[in-house]
């Protein structure tokens, strides 16, 4: 299945939340739609989903128009989602494949293996209010596919795993893909969607930034950046030669290098100053091109700000 | 299966299983017989204990020795050894002292306030010339009594009237030959269905339409606002369209109240089975088994749960919490009990201009009509669906109808929009621009 947007846009009063937004989702990828918050990936994901209707532009599945048919074929889990508190795991999962038109019958059979897998198994006849905060996550993934869609989207889906469990999640992904299945998810955390995704759409202030593939998208910016950590105060390194830009990470620098820049004699100087922990040529992070693209800071470089998306 | 019965079972199923359904259907007509039976019951208790009383009588004819001896004839146990009243003592004062009768009042309202005398009574000087001078001073409410002294004074003063007169008949011959009549009331088909009778009838038919439209009504819309809350709004959204899942929601709720109004039958039919074992008035059988009554307490039950359920809905869908929504709880409330505060004055007069124009008001129609249907609609010795009680309860009826598709239509607008509103309360010119959108 796959899934186009041509040219939507929508605003809410006098905010523009999504501007003129053309992309492709191919069949069979993990699609990850990434920026910061309120950049408008809840309202493109939601305008996928017919959920708000688009005031202008076209969402496509498979070349058509969306039909009925097409909700039964998607697996949607939004970024704010609740279940059920007073139903028992096993309803919660039967009630949410039924309204997907999927038999109960196979919901039975194939129920224990995902619970299983999620660790949920001892729970499958207790209250999802019994539950903790990721347990009910965790189930709250496994009833966005267990009526086997073809389409996954996957509204900041990572918010609030702990990393074992985030893990857990991603093989399950990459599974998925390899079934066939098209994965679309957004997310705020540049560097989960460095991780995992093969193909990109960074959007900012609903207008699109940057779009490709993973790789097309590093191999237009080159290997021109360098990865610095040191002890002591680094504080001076902007003004060296040849460096374009600093992007201070907190733990590490990345700094951005002009055309033709030595960066031996950049080695040479930072180490005069400091001592330095790690000095790498690397790829810019998808971080350092958002801010590069975007032309201004995201309000939030990779934390896990819990802010909804408008 | 569609997707609208799948909402529908759940929502079934959520009520049904509960053990609230179940204790809520044995429950509700007990406490409700109590409630009706209890002050009955109670009212007809005997006495547990003699009542004591006082008179001051100035009349200088023995008005008070008379009214003492008058109230010998009543007492408390059937073997007539325990006296009703016992009159502790008759102050014969002088027709001019008014000073002696001040003080003996002040002692004796003295005692009424310690409960050592329950009624003290005042006779006063007019009362030899038959003039009703005279008053009973007592913090009691006890009717029965206060209605019994005021039978065996009438008397009393009647007697000396007839002293006074030329009319040269005895007391007791005077009181045969003005006996009061009972007038017995028959409606057109020639039998009588004491008000009582009516009344309570009455009120349990619009009672569990009541019970059922506000208690599955608020179920509605709890039920909107706890999937708006937890946020599963937005994946049901994305599987069901808005319009089946309200439906959905309506209708499995309404299948829970047919389901415990059934069972409720289903009881009183066995009840009145076995009603030669209590004591109910014959009378009820031309109630509860008019034809008329039952088709129209089904149509109003169902017409007005779908109403109301759907304004339940709708408030649901616009609110972000059950603390929100208790303020438009409260409006609705007063509509559907309108026919229990006007109870009295609708009954006395079910055809009033008052009790029509409710009746066709659709949201007041559902038990308004209802309960004028209980009180005319046995009196009537010919249904026509053209003429009288029947066209007009088809009428409003209609009306309830086109009421809850117009209702169905608004709040499924707004409701799409509503549910996935979070945070602010909408302002009404928003709501209005959401049916329009």
């Amino acid at each position: 299945m796959f899934l186009k947007l041509d040219r939507i846009c929508k605003t809410f009063g006098d905010k523009v939340a999504v501007d003129n937004l053309s992309l492709e989702v191919p069949e069979g990828v993990l699609y990850g739609i990434i920026g910061p918050n309120g950049a408008g990936k809840t309202t493109t994901i939601r305008m996928v989903m017919d959920i708000t209707a688009p005031d202008s532009g076209r969402v496509l599945i498979d070349g058509n128009r969306p039909d009925r048919r097409f909700r039964n074929r998607v697996g949607y889990l939004p970024e704010e989602r609740g279940l059920y508190r007073k139903m028992t795991l096993l309803e919660v999962m039967l009630y949410m494949a039924e309204l997907k038109g999927y038999p109960a019958r196979t919901v039975r059979e194939n129920c224990d293996q995902w619970l299983q897998r999620m660790d949920l198994l001892e729970y499958k006849y207790k209250k999802v209010e019994e539950l903790s905060k990721g347990m009910q996550q965790k189930l709250q993934f496994i009833t966005t596919i267990l009526h086997d869609p073809d389409l996954i989207i996957l509204d900041e889906l990572f918010s609030g795993l702990d990393p074992l469990n985030i893990e857990l999640i991603k093989g399950i992904l990459l599974e998925l893909k390899r079934a066939g299945k098209t994965i679309l998810f957004s997310t705020h955390v540049m560097e989960q969607a460095e991780k995992l995704c093969d193909h990109i759409c960074m959007i900012s202030r609903g207008r699109k930034v940057i779009d490709g593939s993973m790789a097309e998208v590093r191999s237009r910016f080159g290997k021109n950046s360098i990865r610095l950590e040191v002890v002591g105060d680094s504080g001076f390194v902007s003004s060296l030669a040849g460096i374009r830009k600093v992007t201070d990470f907190n733990n590490y620098l990345e700094l951005e290098l002009e055309g033709g820049a030595d960066t031996d004699a950049i080695l040479k100087s930072v180490a005069q100053r400091v001592s330095v922990r790690r000095f790498a040529l690397v790829e810019p992070s998808l971080y350092s091109i958002f801010i590069d693209m975007a032309g201004g800071e995201p309000a939030d470089p990779g934390g896990a700000g819990e802010v909804a998306d408008v | 299966m569609s997707k609208f019965l799948v909402v529908f079972k759940r929502e079934y199923a959520q009520v049904v299983k509960k053990k609230s359904f179940i204790a809520g259907i044995f429950l509700t007509p007990v406490l409700m017989a109590a409630l009706v039976m209890l002050p009955a019951f109670l009212a007809r208790q005997k006495a547990s204990e003699t009542e004591h009383l006082a008179v001051i009588d100035q009349s200088g004819c023995e008005i008070g020795a008379g009214f003492a001896k008058a109230l010998e004839r009543y007492f408390i146990d059937d073997e007539e050894t325990v006296p009703y009243y016992a009159v502790e003592r008759i102050f014969e004062l002088d027709r001019v002292d008014s000073s002696g009768r001040a003080a003996v009042e002040d002692s004796l309202r003295r005692l009424i306030n310690d409960k050592e005398l329950k009624y003290f009574l005042v006779v006063g000087e007019g009362t030899s010339g038959g003039d009703a001078d005279l008053y009973l001073v007592t913090n009691s409410d006890n009717f029965r009594s206060i209605s019994r002294f005021e039978q065996r004074l009438s008397d009393l003063l009647s007697a000396r009237r007839l002293e006074k007169s030329n009319v040269n008949l005895s007391i007791d011959s005077v009181l045969s030959l003005t006996q009061p009549i009972d007038l017995t009331i028959q409606d057109a088909k020639g039998e009588s269905i004491p008000f009582m009778v009516k009344y309570f009838s009455a009120l349990v038919f619009v009672g569990i339409m009541f019970g059922m439209m506000i208690g599955y009504g608020q179920l509605v819309m709890r039920s909107v606002i706890e999937e708006k809350n937890s946020r599963i709004m937005e994946v049901l959204i994305s599987s069901v369209s808005p319009f089946q899942l309200m439906l959905g929601k309506i209708m499995g709720l309404g299948a829970a109240t047919l389901t415990q109004v059934a069972i409720w039958f289903a009881l009183g039919a066995v009840m009145f089975m076995m009603r030669s074992a209590v004591s109910v008035d014959p009378s009820i059988d031309r109630i509860v088994f008019d034809p008329v009554i039952i088709v129209f307490f089904i149509l109003f039950l169902v017409s007005g749960y779908l109403l109301f359920s759907t304004l339940f809905a709708l408030v649901g869908s616009i609110v972000n919490t059950e603390k929100e929504a208790q303020n438009f709880v409260a409006p609705i409330t007063i509509l559907m009990v309108l026919p229990f505060l006007l109870g009295i004055a609708v009954v006395q007069e079910p055809n009033s201009t008052l009790a029509v124009v409710l009746s066709l008001f659709p949201f007041t129609a559902p038990t308004m009509m209802m309960m004028r249907v209980v009180f005319i609609a046995p009196t009537v010795t010919e249904h026509s669906l053209f003429s009288g009680i029947a066209a007009e309860a088809t009428l409003s009826f209609l009306i309830v109808v086109a009421a809850v598709a117009g209702m169905i239509w608004l709040t499924s607008r707004i409701f799409r929009v509503g549910i996935l509103m979070y945070g602010k309360r909408p302002t009404l010119p928003e709501i209005i621009k959401w049916v329009k959108y």
